[in-house]
Formats: C-alpha cells, sequence, structure tokens
C-alpha cells in the first residue's frame, strides 16, 4: 500500500512538474494586412509591440480616433515614431481599417 | 518632458486621444462597421483553440458555450496578457515573489515557502476582464475603444493560495505604509514603455479576502492564466489579477502609473458613465467591483431548433459578491419574464448557473433574453439604457440571443 501511495505521489508531481519542464512554444498568427500606402512603415513600428489583430479587432474607426491612438503609443507608450510617420499610419489606417468622419470613435 | 506639465495632463485623464482632440461636442450615435473581421481559432499552449483575438500580446477569447457550466475548465480559460514579452519558461527553483518596500522584513519566496509555510485557502471566484462584452455597446448605438471583446473574456475558477494578508502580514507592513504595487513578469518590447503595474490601497490588501494563487481548478496555474502565481481580488474585474505576480512592494505614497491613472478607468460619477460631452473631460476613477450580470450558454446565437423540442436554456449569472437573487427570463424579446431555476451555490463571488426548461409551440424567431437581479437590488440595465463610456468598460445589459424555431 505505501509503495502505491509512494508511486502515485511520484505520478502526482510528475504530471505538476510537466507544466515546467520545458518552454512553451507560442503560435504565431499571420494576421493579413492591407498591401500599399506604405504598408512597411505601418508594420516596422505597429508591430513592435503588439500584433496586427489588434486592429482588426477594433472594427472600422474615424480618423480623430485613429489618429488618437497613434498619439496614446507615441506619448504613453513611448513608441519611437517621427511625425511624417505617424501621419503615414494615421493614413493607412484610416483608408483601410477606418473611414473619413470627424466623429471620435 | 517636464514632469509637473505631465502629470497635469494625466491628471486631467487628456491622454486616451481622440476624443480629446475634439473637445465639447456631444459624442455622435456611430455603429461600428457590420464587416466585423472574425478572428482564427487556434489551440495555444494548454489550451484548447479558442478565438485568437491576438497573437502577441497573446489575447485568446472564450467560446459562448462554456456558459453553461459554473466552473470554467482551465484549457478555456480566456486569456488577456498587456505586453508582448511574457517568459515561457519558469523554473520554479529560481522563480521568488518579491515582497519589499515599506517593510520591516522584505521577503524572497518560493512557491514551496508559500505553501509550506502559510496557511492556504480557497475561494471559487468570477474573473472577468474590465473591457468583456464591450462589442455590444455598439450594438446599441455607440462604439467603444479598444478590441471588441465578445462575452468571452470572463471565467470562474476555484482559486487556491494564499491570504495576501498573511504574506504582507509576514513581513510586517510599517506604519507610514499607505499603498501597494504589485506586479508580475511580463514586460514591454521596449525598455521605454511602462511596464504593467497596479497598486491598492493597503486596507484593500489586508482585507483578507484577497489571495496570491497558487492553483486553479485543483492543478498549477495554466501558464497563459499566470503561472506560477497570480493574484486573486474576488469581486473584482481582473485588471489587477496580476499574473506571473513576481513583486509586492508597499508604499508610503501612491505611485503615479499610466496603467492606474489613464487605462482602465471610467468617469468618476454615480454612473460611471459619460452624461454630456467627451469621456475624458471627466475625473478619471479605476474600475474595480463589477456590476450584476447574467449571459445566455445555450441556446448560442442562430440556433435552430424543432418545434416541440424541451430545451434547457441554461446560462450563468454573478455580481461584486453580494451574491444572486434571482435571474428572469424573457423568450419573446423582454414582453413577458419568467423566473429561472437558480442552480448549485458555490459561494457569492461564483457564477450561479441558472437554468429554464422551454418548449417552444410554434415555429418562428425568438429572442431570448435574461436579467439578473442581485441580494441588494441591484439589476442589470436594458440594452439602450446602460450608461456608455469611451472605454467600453463594464458592460453588463441584458443579454440577448435569437434563435429560430423550425
Amino acid at each position: 500500500m505505501k509503495k502505491l501511495l509512494a508511486t502515485a505521489l511520484l505520478l502526482a508531481s510528475t504530471v505538476l512538474f510537466a507544466q515546467v519542464a520545458k518552454p512553451i512554444e507560442m503560435p504565431y498568427v499571420d494576421y493579413p494586412m492591407v498591401k500599399g500606402d506604405h504598408d512597411e512603415v505601418v508594420q516596422q513600428y505597429c508591430l513592435i509591440c503588439h500584433s496586427w489583430g489588434y486592429i482588426l479587432n477594433q472594427g472600422k474607426k474615424s480618423r480623430p480616433y485613429w489618429s488618437g491612438t497613434v498619439q496614446k503609443m507615441v506619448n504613453e507608450f513611448k513608441a519611437p515614431i517621427g511625425k511624417e510617420d505617424q501621419q503615414i499610419i494615421v493614413n493607412y489606417l484610416v483608408k483601410h481599417y477606418g473611414y473619413e468622419s470627424t466623429a471620435q470613435h | 518632458m517636464d514632469k509637473i506639465n505631465r502629470r497635469h495632463f494625466l491628471g486631467a485623464g487628456l491622454i486616451l486621444g481622440a476624443s480629446t482632440l475634439l473637445g465639447k461636442e456631444t459624442p455622435k450615435k456611430i455603429i461600428t462597421s457590420s464587416a466585423e473581421y472574425i478572428p482564427p481559432v487556434i489551440a495555444f499552449p494548454e489550451k484548447k483553440p479558442l478565438k485568437v483575438i491576438s497573437d502577441r500580446p497573446p489575447l485568446l477569447e472564450s467560446p459562448r458555450d462554456i456558459f453553461t457550466q459554473a466552473i470554467t475548465p482551465n484549457d478555456q480559460f480566456f486569456v488577456r496578457w498587456h505586453m508582448p514579452d511574457i517568459p515561457t519558461y519558469i523554473d520554479l527553483n529560481d522563480f521568488r515573489l518579491e515582497v519589499k518596500g515599506s517593510v520591516e522584513t522584505p521577503l524572497s519566496l518560493s512557491v514551496d515557502d508559500l505553501k509550506a509555510k502559510f496557511e492556504p485557502v480557497e475561494i471559487t471566484s468570477v474573473l472577468q476582464c474590465g473591457g468583456n462584452s464591450r462589442k455590444y455597446y455598439a450594438a446599441t448605438g455607440q462604439a467603444t475603444h479598444g478590441v471588441q471583446w465578445g462575452h468571452g473574456a470572463m471565467g470562474c475558477a476555484v482559486w487556491k493560495g494564499v491570504r495576501l494578508k498573511d504574506i504582507l502580514e509576514r513581513a510586517g507592513v510599517k506604519g507610514t505604509a499607505k499603498w501597494v504595487g504589485i506586479n508580475g513578469l511580463e514586460k514591454p518590447a521596449m525598455d521605454a514603455t511602462p511596464k504593467f503595474f497596479r497598486e491598492m490601497a493597503i486596507d484593500e490588501a489586508l482585507s483578507g479576502e484577497l489571495i496570491v494563487a497558487y492553483e486553479m481548478n485543483g492543478e498549477d496555474l495554466p501558464y497563459l492564466n499566470g503561472f506560477p502565481l497570480r493574484l486573486v481580488i474576488p469581486g473584482h474585474f481582473s485588471d489587477s489579477w496580476v499574473k506571473m505576480l513576481s513583486e509586492i512592494t508597499v508604499f508610503d505614497e501612491y505611485q503615479n502609473s499610466f496603467f492606474m491613472d489613464v487605462a482602465y478607468t471610467v468617469p468618476d460619477n454615480d454612473c460611471e458613465c459619460v452624461v454630456s460631452g467627451s469621456d475624458f473631460e471627466y475625473k478619471r476613477k479605476p474600475i474595480a467591483a463589477m456590476k450584476v450580470k447574467s449571459v445566455i450558454g445555450y441556446p448560442t446565437p442562430n440556433t435552430v431548433i424543432k418545434k416541440g423540442s424541451r430545451v434547457k436554456v441554461t446560462g450563468v449569472a454573478f455580481d461584486q459578491g453580494k451574491g444572486i437573487k434571482e435571474v428572469m427570463i424573457s423568450v419573446d424579446g423582454g414582453k413577458h419574464w419568467s423566473s429561472t431555476v437558480l442552480q448549485k451555490d458555490y459561494g457569492k463571488y461564483a457564477y450561479r448557473q441558472w437554468a429554464y426548461e422551454w418548449e417552444p409551440k410554434a415555429k418562428g424567431e425568438y429572442t431570448i433574453m435574461v436579467r439578473a437581479i442581485n441580494r441588494i437590488g441591484n439589476i442589470q440595465p436594458q440594452a439602450d439604457e446602460i450608461g456608455w463610456n469611451a472605454g467600453g468598460y463594464q458592460y453588463n445589459a441584458v443579454d440577448a440571443v435569437n434563435v429560430k424555431i423550425v
């Protein structure tokens, strides 16, 4: 009986330990991204910190929204994006993932 | 940047951008485009296939049918990180939880220390992202910021661990201490980016209800849910349930931070919503206690059911910890309401599953709606009367599912 118990304990600890026995492997998701209009600039900066899923899953947004979001990335998250590139990114987002409007969302 | 100006800017809550720039006009009703992106469904480590809103940082949404169970299985439990750099391997021989700052004796605790040297406690509690269900704000007219989660950024688990209070008392909190800062091992891609950091008043940290959990539903925490330790704050949104918890720092003074002062905040008024003008003109407050809510787990939207079938409509309800009193159901789009039968009680912070036997007798389209009320009389608002905030936080309006009887 004692032997059984010891085996069971060993098994239990093996199972728990299995979770940290080797590094986990995170899948990579190739989110679709419209080409053109300097998408290479958009990729260069936006994808430093987050996947393209962050953009796709917000739905289409207005120009003030995308402009404010890029500002947030620069001012709050310290994204190293120069003024010209900020404008390129905003224009790209509005054209392909948004709409021209003065609405805030 | 000039420090004083910056703090003033933060204090005024003028950061999140868009709304700020335009100023004072009343927000227009804008419907999010109906061409909604459908994220792929992929299995991540220790997870069944889930909706992948983002792979980096990982944001995984649970399917609606998990709400047919009071306890959410670990392998279907939602995932939400803030930073892209998450350790993919943690050696428990090296891992330590550091307790420092305004304490008599700083501590450096291994997971084994926590298991062996402290009293274990267990609590069943809902874990819900502040932005859960955000996309439904748009359904009644006005879209919100951020990724548009459905209902699947929440779950309920049995958490086992050690009281935060016991850890802090072991370290000996100094009399001057007022705040407790917490952070984990996730890191930003660039050094200049603010690190994920949360903060709470010392009284809350010492309340005895918060635990540092090392087990979730009887197993080690899954990696993506914060292995090996995460903070559990029953009744509160998940923003401060820090994952891969590695540092607890006691402070005499409040520490200004992006993640407390700007992110996860709502207008500091009674409705915690925008009454007029722009959200970011309001004084801010961090979201904290959850609001009474119920969702339908079965049937799921657009289910086709044969006339005369006996349908067990079921779902879950919860609140901030006062306890669910009743869940009402309507199968005719809100014209008539009946009581559901509440199922097993797992405690005041847990899901309360509810069920209703329905035998549809005529063909056609039906809208099933549920509405919960808690023991202090908090009731879910109707979808068209919920208070709105730009961040899309705290959505708790009446849930509705359309089905077809054939």
